[in-house]
């Protein structure tokens, strides 16, 4: 049945008379060209494996090296010296926040059912208020030592950016060599060290006003007016906790200001940890712009986590169910029934959960009798719970059908064993076919895991699109907070950046960050069936 | 009726109490996803329908299959609220000057119809479907007939899989690193379907060499004994025989491509273009102009405008149109397939 090989023996015409003269291209003949190129079509996966790989690192390299530069001019043009200062501001409002929450509580609780009127409230507060204005006023020169500084800063930092622009102008003239033009482009250089001595000379200035800010924090504290509600005094108590911890982080402050080096170089290592830790996603900024995955990924893993949280028990459930329990008329309406959600275009759910899901749910969180429920009632209509659930019913059908085949998968001898041993269904179910078959169902998961994290445009439309880190201290509340996802941001912020700028590579990193993800949730998906095969499968 | 007296006889306990709970949940598992699926579905079709379906003949709202979309305006007119299209509404401004001062809201998109957007989708998923048919096949061909399990094909086994599962958002970038950018093809059509294609290149191969493993090995062996060369064995005996395997493949590769968003939006997707693909100065100018396309469209159509009474009605029209097409495709290689199965019965 193999056709003679002509490279390796030439048949002898005397013995083999069926002989036929072979036209050749280059020593092949048409049949090893024609395998030749169907070769070629099945390296083409490959190929494209390999181009995806190298686009996104050609388009996204250049971010570690235009990010190291954003952090250096963030350190040589001082804001990172201002930062330090803007930080404890900043700290100091959170804590005046907590003194306005603490006053709008006791305020409630003093005007509640049976309570005083407001008038005689408000009175009764007024202590606390004086107080209150009195620790947020202690600031006020703090304040306005930041904004002074910040000036500063900034306008370093834009007379940088110009110059910046103006080696870009003459990058670009001498590549057109019109050399003229190029000498003609007067580049100014920065002297950043006298640039800065505004913001230097401003530390002793800065002590005094931290001493002063010490002092009256500290006799304010100490003269705390009592609440007359008791159940508020552990709140009491934690706000002078905090105070205390925020009035003895001043003495580092002053140690960062007086250790800080304009000149210490952003090291290359630097930028990547940047990128792969940043808290903050911020750009186009006028102070300064972060590249920062983590609220990204938080978000892209959270929204994931409520989608596989609904989809394993139902996919899991009804692919148990088809598999083991229905009968066959059962079966050939839920399989196509089911696979048929799987061709939903995930736009038209994305649409829906706008039009009609994100209303449905925000009304039944209103539902007095939900509000057990951790984050209920809640007023953002497009969070994480909505994108979950859109989401869900796109990994659903993934995970039903690959837990289903794993689910036949299992030898049908195991099953009528366990069944001829006198197990009950259920005994038969769960202890012999699930554990049998629980490589291919994790397997099914971790897929359904990577549709949902690569999914676009259900997250687009429906998490919020808020780039911030979910606020886990109220326990499971967060999932009615709104998010951005790794796959949201590209969708949204490609079609608006400068080509070649730091904010485009930026959203190529997230791109191979994402690829480098669902790489190895498909690998390691795979690497559970192999190696947990069953032998007689 | 009485106990059999029998020892095997099975006795109640705490297992057997449990077993119709736990199937009930299970069973409960499964219907509610259909319910779910079913609320979707039946919410974008009852309520697009009103958009596409009229209760007057031809009993097809027309204009909206057939029109472009325009800006929609909402005003005052005599103690009458007038809806008026953007070119209606320029018409109506001629002929009531006084209606110039009325003030009136526009919405965007939210007049016309998405003939473009048809037009659109369609071109995308004819080209991407040739190009990955032609290459997937071919490819299946290599795996199926050609090849020996080898180092080199299991790497080539692993690539497929692993491309299966890069999520369209990365092939979006891919798309628009490579054909826009690097080939300078802008955002085009053609950068739109080699996007596409290569997305559903898996889905395609998988699926074709299911539909040749298929064909019964006699096929082959038969062709060969009588002196066939192994290409006219696959051109003759192989092929016509797994291609009714191959197009029901081809289906899913379809509702992915026509229903994928995010691979075309930076390299075939246009908010809003005037002409026709078409029409154009030279037919190669075709190719590298981008298109307005119907999932495309429900995206802008959803987030960018306001969800009211005025928009609804182009928002679930979108929707619907597009669930039918998706729908129609797919039958129509239904059809296909049955035809070709019919002819050939092993």
């Amino acid at each position: 049945m193999t056709e003679p090989s002509p490279t390796s023996q030439p048949p002898d015409p005397a013995v083999f008379p069926v002989h036929k003269r072979r036209l050749r291209l280059l020593g092949l003949t048409v049949e090893d060209c024609i395998q030749a190129f169907f070769g070629g079509n099945a390296v083409i996966s490959v190929v494209v494996l390999g181009l995806i790989t190298f686009f996104l690192v050609r388009e996204g390299a250049g971010f570690l090296g235009q990010n190291r530069g954003n952090l250096s001019i963030y350190r040589l043009a001082g804001l990172e010296y201002v930062d330090h200062l803007r930080r404890q501001a900043e700290d100091h409002t959170a804590l005046t926040r907590y003194l306005s929450d603490l006053r709008l509580r006791s305020l409630n609780a003093l005007t509640g059912p049976g309570g005083m009127e407001l008038e005689a409230a408000n009175a009764r507060l007024a202590a606390f208020d004086a107080f209150a204005s009195g620790f947020e006023d202690a600031a006020d020169p703090l304040r306005g030592l930041v904004s002074e500084l910040s000036e500063v800063a900034a306008a370093i930092k834009t007379r940088h950016l110009v110059i910046e622009d103006k080696k870009e102008e003459r990058r670009q003239l001498l590549a057109e060599r019109k050399l003229e033009e190029a000498a003609a482009v007067v580049i100014p250089e920065i002297d950043f060290a006298a640039e800065l001595r505004p913001i230097r000379d401003s530390l002793p200035a800065y002590r005094v006003v931290n001493r002063d800010l010490a002092a009256r924090l500290g006799t304010l504290l100490a003269a705390l007016p009592r609440l007359a509600a008791p159940e508020f005094q552990p709140r009491v108590d934690r706000f002078i906790a905090l105070a205390r911890d925020f009035l003895a982080g001043f003495p580092a402050i002053e140690r960062d200001l007086e250790a800080w080096d304009h000149t210490r170089p952003v090291s290359a290592g630097e930028a990547f940890p940047a990128f792969v830790f940043g808290r903050d996603w911020l750009t186009a900024s006028f102070w300064q712009d972060w590249y920062g995955i983590v609220p990204l990924l938080t978000g892209s893993f959270l929204v994931a986590l409520v989608a596989l949280c609904l989809a394993v028990p139902l996919g899991v459930g009804a692919a148990v169910y088809v598999n083991q329990v229905a009968s066959a008329r059962e079966q050939r309406l839920i399989k196509p029934g089911i696979e048929f959600i799987s061709a939903f275009p995930s736009v038209v759910l994305g649409f829906f959960g706008i039009a009609v899901l994100g209303q449905a749910l925000r009304a039944l969180s209103q539902q007095p009798w939900l509000a057990w429920m951790p984050g209920f009632p809640y007023s953002e209509r497009l969070n994480i719970l909505t994108a979950g659930c859109l989401l869900a019913l796109i990994a659903v059908p993934t995970i039903f059908t690959l837990a289903e085949d794993a689910l036949n998968n299992v030898p049908r001898a195991l099953k009528e064993a366990s069944l001829a041993l006198g197990a009950s269904r259920l005994q038969t179910t769960v202890r012999i076919v699930l554990p049998a078959s629980l490589s291919g169902i994790i397997s099914a998961v971790l897929l359904g895991l990577g549709r949902v994290i690569g999914e676009t445009m259900v997250v687009l439309l429906c998490a919020g699109n808020r780039i911030a880190i979910p606020d886990f201290s109220q326990g499971l509340g967060f999932i009615v907070e709104p998010v951005h996802t790794m796959t949201g941001i590209i969708a949204q912020e490609m079609g608006e950046v400068v080509r070649g700028s730091i904010h485009y590579r930026a959203l190529f990193m997230v791109g191979l960050v994402l690829f480098v993800l669902s790489l190895s949730i498909n690998y390691s998906a795979q690497h559970i069936v192999r190696r947990y095969r069953l032998p007689s499968s | 009726m009485p106990a059999p007296a029998h020892p095997f006889v099975s006795r109640s306990g705490g297992a057997r109490r449990l077993e119709p709970v736990v199937f009930g949940i299970s069973r409960a598992a499964a219907y509610l996803i259909l319910v779910c699926g079913a609320a979707v579905f039946l919410d974008i079709v009852v309520k697009g329908g009103a958009t596409v379906f009229q209760t007057r003949a031809p009993f097809v709202n027309v204009a909206f299959l057939s029109e472009a979309p325009e800006s929609l305006y909402v005003f005052e007119w005599e103690g009458r609220q007038m809806r008026l299209g953007d070119r209606e509404y320029r018409a109506f401004k001629q002929a009531h000057p006084a209606a110039a001062a009325v003030p009136a809201e526009s919405y965007v998109y939210s007049s016309g119809g998405i003939f473009p957007c048809i037009v659109g989708t369609l071109l995308l998923v004819v080209g991407s479907m040739s190009i990955a048919l032609f290459l997937g096949v071919c490819a299946a061909i290599y795996l199926n007939e050609y090849a020996r399990d080898g180092r080199f094909i299991r790497c080539v086994r692993l690539a497929i899989i692993n491309l299966a599962g890069v999520p369209s958002i990365v092939f979006g970038l891919f798309g628009f690193g490579m054909f826009v950018i690097f080939f300078g093809w802008n955002v085009s059509l053609l950068a739109g379907w080699f996007t596409l294609a290569f997305m559903v290149l898996p889905v395609v191969i998988t699926a074709s060499e299911e539909a040749l493993k298929a064909v019964p090995i006699g096929f082959r062996v038969g062709s060969l004994a009588l002196g066939a060369t192994k290409w006219q064995t696959i051109w003759r005996n192989v092929l016509p025989y797994a291609l009714p395997g191959i197009l029901t493949s081809s289906i899913l590769g379809i509702a992915r491509v026509a229903g994928e968003t995010a691979p075309i939006m930076f390299t075939a997707a246009y908010v809003v273009r005037d002409q026709l693909p078409w029409q154009v100065e030279r037919a190669m100018d075709g190719l590298f102009e981008g298109v307005m396309a119907l999932p495309y469209h429900i995206y802008v159509v959803s987030s960018k405008i306001p969800q009211n009474e005025f928009t609804e009605r182009v928002q679930y029209g979108t929707a619907f149109v597009f669930l039918a097409l998706v729908a129609l495709i797919a039958t129509t290689s239904i059809v296909l397939r049955n035809r070709l199965r019919a002819r050939y019965k092993w």
